[in-house]
């Protein structure tokens, strides 16, 4: 008798918590495809590659993200750029930039080396894939369209949530440099210009002749 | 505190002695010591030494940006104060032009040189760029290190920085960016003082002086690569390696530049299997830490598209990809068929003098052991004997320069043939006062530190040497018979033929007190190939065929033959005349390499079977029945041997490119289906078995070489004959006498398979063109820049004509091998006939 | 096994049940190895609950499941092991390798550690991340779903 009466008093517990989550609302599960956790704010997903607000790349390709990656699971190549046409300011931009993901470790040494917060992390943690090749991610996946939001790997699968870039740590600090909303707009950081922002010094020939034209004048 | 004049000039004769050669190699007793006191420590230093080179001797390193061990100081960047307490107290002086004394108190991190320093370096940032991430020097730049270790951490400096337009390509090679400048006079430096071509100079005063070229003179030199190297900032930057890699990409490995025979030290560096670049190492003994651009930038022919990377065999008239065992089971084939047939007289091996030494025992052991000939060449009718360049006992070393009284150089231009013993005659006979004798047909490179120029028709050496040694040139006989005489011989004109460096260097010999002779020879390991026996009259070791030499080798190889073999010439003719009928190319290209490429072309035409192991096809191999891919530079371990008998360890760091393979792992395999396996099991053990074979090599294993002697061991000279069985004078009555004689000489670029795939080296090369003294070319009509057409007995072609001051009159200058000069042959009779006329 | 169904139009029904029964009810054989693991538990418990997906249940046995995590570090000498498992599961079966460390050796790159497990079991999902969080491996098995219904039913 002992015995039945403990198991009621012990089942009424459980009964009426099972009560209370269903009547009460108070389910913990989460119904992950259909609904998502938010993560936390500085939660490392994969990575992006920023751009500036003129549209420039973020990445000058100076390879200090795989000097500071511990697994060296990014590669990086720069490239001259091209000057009537560049792809980011400076001589130099990321001509190749691979990251394999299957070798990331999601430290984000590369996010905290990059000297022009070329590289940041997002929110998106949707990126299983069927085989070893799709998980190295090249530059055409990482870099930040205009829009602000990363092209997917599988665009067309319908687990992965797009529009959840939109609330992604990432686009904030691509577009505001020191991760503050109001810097929006603003073209650098620094007091100082810019390359490529303000004309050369005259060379020795040009001064001389500046000289040569100002006597002639006067 | 003397001036900064009073400075720079002491410290010049300071520099010589601190930097050793002299005093070492004249066999002086080592210099005194004095006392000095660094940070609170007692020292004992050299008597004289700079106190920057004191402190780091003895583990205090001051931080530098112009001084730089092998050059003068100047004290331009003053980042190097330390506080030396003097008779008026304490004061600031620069480590780098300051020599110590006796009872010298040096603080070098007192608050005083902290503060000094910080200052310094604050100032040096004013308007330095911080684009560290772009730039190439970023992540090994000495500013960069030096801000983090001496700097203060910020600068008060908000104004905008100096703004230059940049990067501005100041030659092919080396781009100059002028905002990051720091204006230390490293560049200026080098090549005013070490290279002797001042092309690269400050320009303006005060705040807006900047570094630069001349206008329209590009910074042309040979040398230009090391200004890039010493650099301290990234303000002049190789083109080649631009934006390539970073330093913690690269891997490295040192090993030796193999384009010339002095095999300057040097380290490999590589990210991703690629080599990317080339950097020096300092080496006393060689080449004091510079490379010419050749060695330094002479390298993308490695990773080029064209390398071979599969066996090819002929196949209806087409070289097509096969796999190994069947293009080494056909050669192993057609081997015992023809020696069964003909015994081994009718094998020739051409070629070894690319590799390494281990690459050039196997081919020797093969051609004696399978191929049963003595046949075997790596000179290409264009060096002296074998038993000269290799066997002679009063070989030099590379040092002895330093110590000489007199530098008889009589042959080719160094500059453009052997650049690293260039730099080095130059610093003997413009720092160390070393009598300079130069002795060539035309201008030199060295002409501006020579005591005493002396020029001849080509073809006339020999008519010089008789009037030399009948007394016509006092100041020559004068200048040869002081003690220590170092002559540098070669063949300076194709004109002259081989016998003519022997003779000088035998009446050298016979009239110095002690003569030194270093030989001169092209190809990068010709010296190493020569002591392998990859000559028709030696065997490895130096060892000449005769009975005495064979029966040594008889108990690891079996008999060699005892037949003298052909030399390179010989074999050519042998094979147009069907003597030879098998043909064994090793790296050789004998059309685009020997003097008179007719012969070769013949040869190669009429040869009956020819198998080719190379990097690249090429005008003697397109031809080829069987074309087997090979490693190339830092592709495989090795030793090397230069022109003094130096031994290096050449490393691997590369892979191979496709299914390429060492020189001797083809050979070994080639043996064992030819049915006389050779037993070669990998490189190290080639080494052993060399150190047990050859006499001179006993002792030289890589534990050696890697452990005990990092700069090299000199192999002994055991072996060697006496220069005195050599006749001094042949009498030169059969000198040419035309009007014009031809002058053909090499030049540090030409159309080589190496450079012609290197794409930074292929358009530096100077084209088919023809130097003429400028009297010569108003008698042919010729003009500046214009075609000529220039007939020798052996070729003609047209070429663009350069007016020259340096080349005499009645000589005509033609650099051989070029990309698209014709080939003309050893005759030094020429005409010369403007083009369009 | 593998079951060959007759590849014809009335069959297709058939086959499309058969995969979305093997998607339903995949039973997990537990090899947790290292960090990952903990997040793997995670995935089974409340907050996530992979009952949701009928694979509640981490079998003991690998004779009794179809799925194979491999979370964590595969070290050399555990190799064998995971072989061994990976050979005791009846077919059909799967294999995801969870984390960078399984599918790649991550970090680890040194001579104790197998690089990537898929030199010893075939793998048909690699999950992301040090450690991919439970919704990112409950994104790998939904995946390994996807490839389930859409791939051959004798694969």
């Amino acid at each position: 008798m002992g015995i039945l009466s403990e198991l009621i008093k012990g089942l009424r517990v459980t009964g009426g918590i099972m009560i209370r989550t269903i009547a009460g609302n108070e389910l913990v599960t989460t119904e992950y495809p259909k609904e998502m956790r938010v993560k936390p704010q500085r939660f490392h997903g994969r990575h992006v590659l920023n751009r500036y607000p003129d549209g420039m790349e973020k990445c000058i390709g100076c390879e200090l993200c795989a000097g500071a990656c511990p697994a060296q699971c990014i590669y990086v190549r720069g490239e001259d750029n091209d000057p009537d046409n560049p792809k980011s300011p400076g001589e130099r931009f990321g001509y190749v930039y691979e990251i394999n993901m299957l070798r990331c470790i999601f430290c984000g040494l590369c996010v905290e080396a990059c000297p022009t917060e070329a590289i940041t992390m997002t929110h998106l943690f949707e990126f299983s894939t069927t085989n070893r090749e799709d998980a190295i991610y090249t530059k055409e996946t990482l870099l930040m369209d205009r829009r602000g939001s990363v092209p997917h790997m599988f665009p067309d699968d319908e687990l992965v949530d797009l529009d959840e870039l939109d609330s992604a740590d990432g686009w904030v600090r691509a577009t505001a440099p020191s991760g503050v909303a109001a810097y929006q707009g603003i073209e650098m950081w620094q007091g100082t210009p810019g390359p490529g922002d303000w004309s050369p010094e005259p060379t020795q020939e040009e001064r001389d002749r500046l000289s040569r034209d100002r006597t002639s004048d006067g | 505190m003397p001036g900064p004049c009073q400075i720079a000039v002491s410290c010049r004769h300071v520099a010589c002695t601190a930097s050793g050669g002299l005093g070492v190699a004249m066999g002086e007793a080592g210099p005194e010591h004095v006392t000095i006191t660094i940070d609170g420590v007692s020292h004992e230093v050299p008597a004289g030494a700079l106190v920057i080179k004191a402190a780091q001797d003895r583990g205090t390193y001051i931080p530098r940006f112009c001084w730089h061990e092998r050059m003068n100081p100047v004290g331009m960047c003053r980042m190097c104060l330390v506080e030396v307490q003097g008779p008026r107290g304490p004061m600031l002086v620069t480590a780098c032009t300051n020599n110590v004394a006796d009872g010298m108190v040096v603080d070098t991190r007192g608050p005083t040189v902290k503060k000094a320093q910080e200052a310094v370096l604050e100032f040096l940032l004013a308007n330095h760029p911080l684009d560290c991430p772009v730039c190439d020097k970023g992540g090994e730049c000495p500013l960069q290190d030096q801000a983090f270790s001496h700097g203060p951490g910020e600068s008060r400096f908000v104004e905008i920085k100096r703004n230059f337009a940049k990067p501005i390509p100041i030659s092919d090679l080396v781009l100059l960016d002028r905002e990051r400048c720091i204006l230390c006079a490293r560049c200026t430096r080098f090549s005013d003082e070490i290279s002797g071509d001042p092309l690269i100079e400050f320009k303006s005063r005060a705040n807006v002086t900047e570094v630069n070229t001349f206008p329209d003179l590009p910074f042309s030199s040979y040398f230009s690569g090391n200004t890039i190297q010493i650099c301290p900032v990234g303000a002049l930057t190789s083109a080649q390696y631009r934006f390539r890699a970073r330093p913690w990409d690269l891997q490295m490995v040192e090993s030796s530049g193999m384009h010339d025979t002095a095999h300057p030290r040097l380290s490999v560096q590589v990210s991703q299997n690629e080599v990317l670049r080339l950097v020096g190492v300092d080496n006393d003994a060689t080449n004091h830490g510079w490379l010419s651009d050749k060695d330094r930038f002479g390298f993308q022919y490695l990773t080029s598209e064209e390398r071979l990377t599969m066996p090819l065999v002929r196949q209806d008239g087409q070289l097509v990809e096969t796999t190994w065992a069947e293009a080494l089971d056909r050669v192993a084939e057609r081997i015992g068929l023809i020696r069964d047939e003909d015994g081994g007289e009718v094998f020739a091996v051409i070629g070894g003098g690319h590799g390494t030494n281990e690459d050039a025992y196997a081919i020797s052991k093969f051609a004696r052991v399978v191929l049963e000939t003595n046949n075997v060449d790596a000179r290409l009718d264009d060096a002296l004997s074998s038993h000269f360049l290799a066997a002679t006992a009063d070989r030099g070393l590379i040092a002895d320069i330093d110590g000489a009284d007199t530098i008889l150089l009589w042959g080719p231009d160094l500059k453009e043939e052997h650049p690293t013993l260039y730099l080095r005659v130059r610093r003997a006979a413009q720092e160390l006062g070393v009598r300079l004798v130069v002795i060539h047909p035309r201008a030199t490179g060295l002409d501006d530190r020579a005591s005493m120029k002396l020029t001849y028709r080509p073809g006339g050496g020999f008519a010089l040497l008789d009037e030399v040694a009948d007394g016509k040139h006092p100041e020559l006989r004068q200048a040869l018979s002081a003690d220590r005489v170092v002559a540098i011989v070669g063949q300076a004109s194709f004109a002259d033929g081989p016998q003519l460096a022997e003779s000088v260097a035998a009446y050298v010999r016979n009239k110095a007190g002690s003569a030194r002779i270093l030989p001169l020879a092209r190809r990068g390991n010709i010296f190493g190939a020569l002591d392998m026996g990859l000559a028709p009259d030696l065997l490895p070791g130096r060892v000449a065929p005769d009975h005495a030499g064979r029966a040594a080798l008889a108990e690891s190889w079996g008999e060699p033959p005892a037949a003298r073999g052909k030399d390179t010439r010989a074999m050519l003719e042998g094979i147009d005349s069907g003597e030879i009928r098998f043909l064994l190319l090793v790296g050789a290209d004998p059309v685009r390499d020997v003097p008179d490429p007719r012969r070769a072309l013949l040869a190669m035409d009429s040869a009956e079977y020819v198998v080719s192991i190379d990097l690249f096809l090429n005008d003697s191999n397109r031809e080829a029945d069987v074309v087997l891919p090979a490693a190339g530079f830092a592709e495989k371990d090795g030793t090397v041997t230069n022109l003094e008998g130096r031994v290096q360890k050449v490393n691997v760091i590369a892979p191979i490119p496709g299914q390429g393979r060492p020189d001797w792992a083809i050979l070994d395999d080639l043996a064992e289906r030819a049915g006389r396996p050779i037993g070669l099991a990998n490189a190290e053990s080639i080494a052993k078995e060399i150190s047990e074979v050859a006499p001179a090599y006993t002792g030289i294993t890589w534990d050696h070489l890697e452990w005990e002697a990092r700069d090299g061991a000199v192999v002994p000279l055991s072996g060697s004959q006496p220069l005195s069985h050599i006749p001094v004078a042949l009498k030169g009555d059969n000198a040419p006498t035309a009007p014009l004689l031809l002058h053909v000489g090499r030049t540090l670029y030409d159309d080589g398979v190496m450079l012609r795939h290197s794409p930074s080296l292929r358009p530096l090369a100077r084209g088919a063109v023809v130097h003429l003294n400028p009297e010569d070319a108003k008698k042919a009509g010729a003009q500046d820049g214009h075609p000529v057409r220039v007939v020798t007995s052996h070729g003609e072609g047209e070429f663009s004509a350069i007016l020259d001051e340096g080349t005499p009159e009645g000589v005509v200058y033609v650099p051989f091998n070029q990309p698209g000069g014709a080939p003309l042959g050893t005759d030094a009779v020429v005409r010369v006939t403007a083009v369009g006329r | 096994m593998a079951t060959t169904a007759p590849g014809n139009l009335l069959m297709t029904t058939i086959d499309r049940a058969a995969r979305w029964a093997r998607t339903r009810s995949m039973f997990p054989a537990s090899f947790g190895l290292a960090c990952c693991a903990i997040e793997m538990m995670a995935t089974g418990a409340a907050h996530y609950d992979l009952g949701r997906f009928g694979m509640e249940v981490f079998r003991a046995s690998p004779r009794q499941s179809d799925l194979m995590v491999v979370a964590g570090r595969v070290s050399q000498k555990m190799a064998p092991v995971l072989r061994q498992v990976y050979d005791q599961m009846p077919d059909p079966k799967w294999v995801i390798s969870m984390g960078a460390c399984a599918s790649t050796g991550g970090m680890f790159n040194n001579y104790a550690l197998v690089q990537g497990v898929d030199q010893v079991v075939p793998v048909d999902i690699y999950v992301p991340g040090c450690p991919p969080g439970p919704q990112s491996l409950m994104h790998g098995i939904l995946t390994l779903h996807d490839k389930i219904m859409k791939g051959e039913i004798n694969n």
